[in-house]
């Protein structure tokens, strides 16, 4: 892939109803995206519920990037890299907690919670010019910070469209449900999160969360034990329940609702019915939805029902359970998935509790339905390597994508559209 | 302090437990599990309650005869070739407790796992403890909970199959 028709010459990795294998095993590909598309559109940092008072703060990676998130004592929220601007030594170890200055333990130069160098040792050392250089040496703040209803997202590009505008009103719908689900219309983050790694491409979990032709296929034998379970009469768990969920027929499958939207964005429509829906907690929650938001609003709010709403180029919100999940490239062949969990104020804490054992049952390395995904994305990254056939298959519902059915793989292609648009651009 | 054989009693039921789980005789695995058994590996180190964070296994029984069922019945691309798995344990102190509806011991141990799949060898170090209900010459196991030194590190864990 060299220079002169370079970025023409990724685009070209995406053709009509295939991609090339190139674009999930290629270390170049894989550096090029990280500049073209991770270091340019906003990626989710974070939550406001993590920053509640000033001095509050938490790591996080941004583009692969290590960053710290801190509310400074004006109140406003600051990014900026963990990285000591004397001799580049990481500022801050911890995933988060509440500082009055981040001190450097290599030197101890020392930063305000809004970046700006507090003070340095012997500080007359330095030479003639220190003074008028001090301003210069706060931390390296992140391009852009932002929020969205609470949502934290930061941009390594200081020029774009705002992050409203990025996210899209579809998009911004998830994120608006998740919170309005809360009957104080407030959410915060908790439980501490998941991580799941994988030894292969950040695309292939992409795919996958929109991929609804195989989780009656692939997961077939958690869904056939969740079939043999006997539950003596007792009603069952939601985590079984979820385990079982994934178990409709192709047809119901290919019946669900799928939308693509334009910069990569999708989602798919919601299949935890009886997880979530039929029992006395759920009655009690819609009771207080109603007291909050009366009866109209209340059951709008509560028919919205997505599964996964895919935030190009790596986030996934569920409003309806009030999960996240971010996905961490890591190299061309190594990818985490974090997830994480938000606690609706206001509603009955056992719900909070439900959410804990789903996301165990789903997102913990020891889940019997998604460690089949990502075992499976393990051997297409491995067997890509090698074989005759240069090109992946996508063209399944490539003739109808203005009527998709529930197992179209129009929003890959819609994904994988939105890339080659970053690539040559 | 107990006495000398019922702490070798107990040894040796662990030590049972853990050939079970690596020769995969898992049916007769879960059937040391009391009905109301609790299996747990938390996420966090020091976690205080399964209840209000995430966890790596937090499991009933009918949750683990699930998981179980799967492992036996059909290769889940998982399993798929099985993984081969040693549980060693070390370190044993077993302690006797009283608790409503009577006596009940506790046992602690170090925990060394060491699995085999896909031309891969990962190797965890944990501490194990029960609760044990005397169940004529043997027990049952009430309660497990399996601590991994890594428990919450950053770069996760890739999958288990195979319980601890």
């Amino acid at each position: 892939m060299r220079e002169e028709n370079g970025s023409k010459a990724y685009a070209e990795l995406v053709g009509r109803g295939r991609v090339h294998r190139r674009f999930y095993t290629d270390p170049e590909v894989f550096a090029e995206e990280q500049a073209r598309i991770f270091r340019r559109v906003w990626l989710w940092l974070g939550h406001d519920s993590q920053l509640r008072q000033p001095g509050d703060f938490f790591t996080a990676r941004l583009a692969g990037e290590r960053v710290i998130v801190a509310r400074h004592t004006d109140g406003a929220i600051h990014a900026f890299h963990n990285r000591c601007t004397h001799r580049g030594a990481e500022v801050c170890p911890a995933a988060a907690g509440n500082a009055r200055n981040f001190v450097c333990p290599y030197h101890a130069w020392t930063y305000r919670t809004d970046g700006s160098l507090a003070s340095v040792p012997l500080d007359q050392g330095y030479g003639a010019d220190w003074r008028s250089r001090v301003a210069g040496l706060g931390l390296e703040p992140v391009a852009r910070v932002s929020s969205y209803r609470g949502f934290l997202f930061g941009s390594h590009a200081a020029q774009g469209e705002s992050l409203e505008t990025y996210l899209g009103p579809q998009v911004r719908a998830a994120f608006d449900n998740l919170v309005e689900r809360a009957p104080d219309g407030e959410v915060e983050l908790a439980g501490g999160k998941t991580v799941q790694r994988y030894r292969g491409n950040w695309k292939l979990q992409l795919e996958n969360s929109i991929d609804l032709l195989h989780p009656r296929i692939l997961h077939r034998s958690a869904i056939d034990a969740a079939d043999r379970v006997d539950h003596g009469g007792q009603p069952p768990s939601i985590e079984w329940d979820i385990v079982k969920s994934n178990g409709l027929t192709l047809r119901e499958w290919d019946g669900m609702q799928i939308a693509a939207m334009p910069g990569g964005h999708c989602w798919m429509a919601g299949f935890l019915t009886k997880a979530i829906d039929e029992n006395a907690l759920q009655a009690r929650y819609r009771k207080m939805m109603v007291e909050r938001y009366g009866e109209e609003r209340a059951s709008q709010i509560l028919a919205f029902n997505r599964h996964n709403t895919i935030v190009y180029p790596n986030l996934f919100v569920n409003s309806r359970v009030a999960q996240i999940r971010v996905l961490q490239p890591v190299s061309v062949d190594c990818t985490e998935q974090h997830g994480y969990i938000f606690r609706l104020k206001g509603a009955p804490e056992e719900m909070f509790e439900a959410s804990v054992r789903m996301v165990n049952t789903n997102n913990s390395p020891s889940s019997i339905v998604t460690s089949d995904d990502h075992e499976i994305f393990e051997r297409i990254q491995q067997s890509l390597a090698g074989g005759r056939h240069e090109w992946v298959d996508l063209s399944r519902g490539l003739e109808h994508e203005d009527t998709p059915e529930g197992t179209n793989e129009l929003p890959m292609r819609n994904q994988h559209r939105a890339w080659a648009q970053y690539m040559q651009a | 302090m107990i006495a000398l054989e019922q702490w070798l009693r107990v040894q040796q039921f662990l030590f049972h437990e853990a050939r079970l789980l690596d020769e995969r005789r898992l049916q007769e695995w879960l059937a040391l599990y009391a009905d109301d058994a609790e299996y747990w590996v938390p996420y966090a180190w020091e976690q205080q309650s399964p209840q209000d964070h995430v966890s790596l296994f937090y499991e009933t029984k009918s949750l683990l005869s699930m998981r179980i069922d799967r492992l036996e019945r059909e290769l889940s691309p998982l399993d798929s070739p099985m993984a081969r798995v040693n549980h060693y344990l070390t370190n044993v102190q077993v302690d006797a407790v009283t608790v409503e509806g009577g006596a009940e011991l506790t046992a602690r141990a170090h925990l060394l796992f060491v699995e085999h799949r896909r031309e891969e060898q990962r190797w965890f170090a944990g501490r194990s403890s029960w609760r044990l209900r005397p169940r004529g010459e043997g027990f049952l196991i009430a309660a497990k909970r399996v601590d991994l030194l890594n428990a919450d590190q950053d770069q996760g864990h890739l999958r288990f199959a195979v319980p601890f």
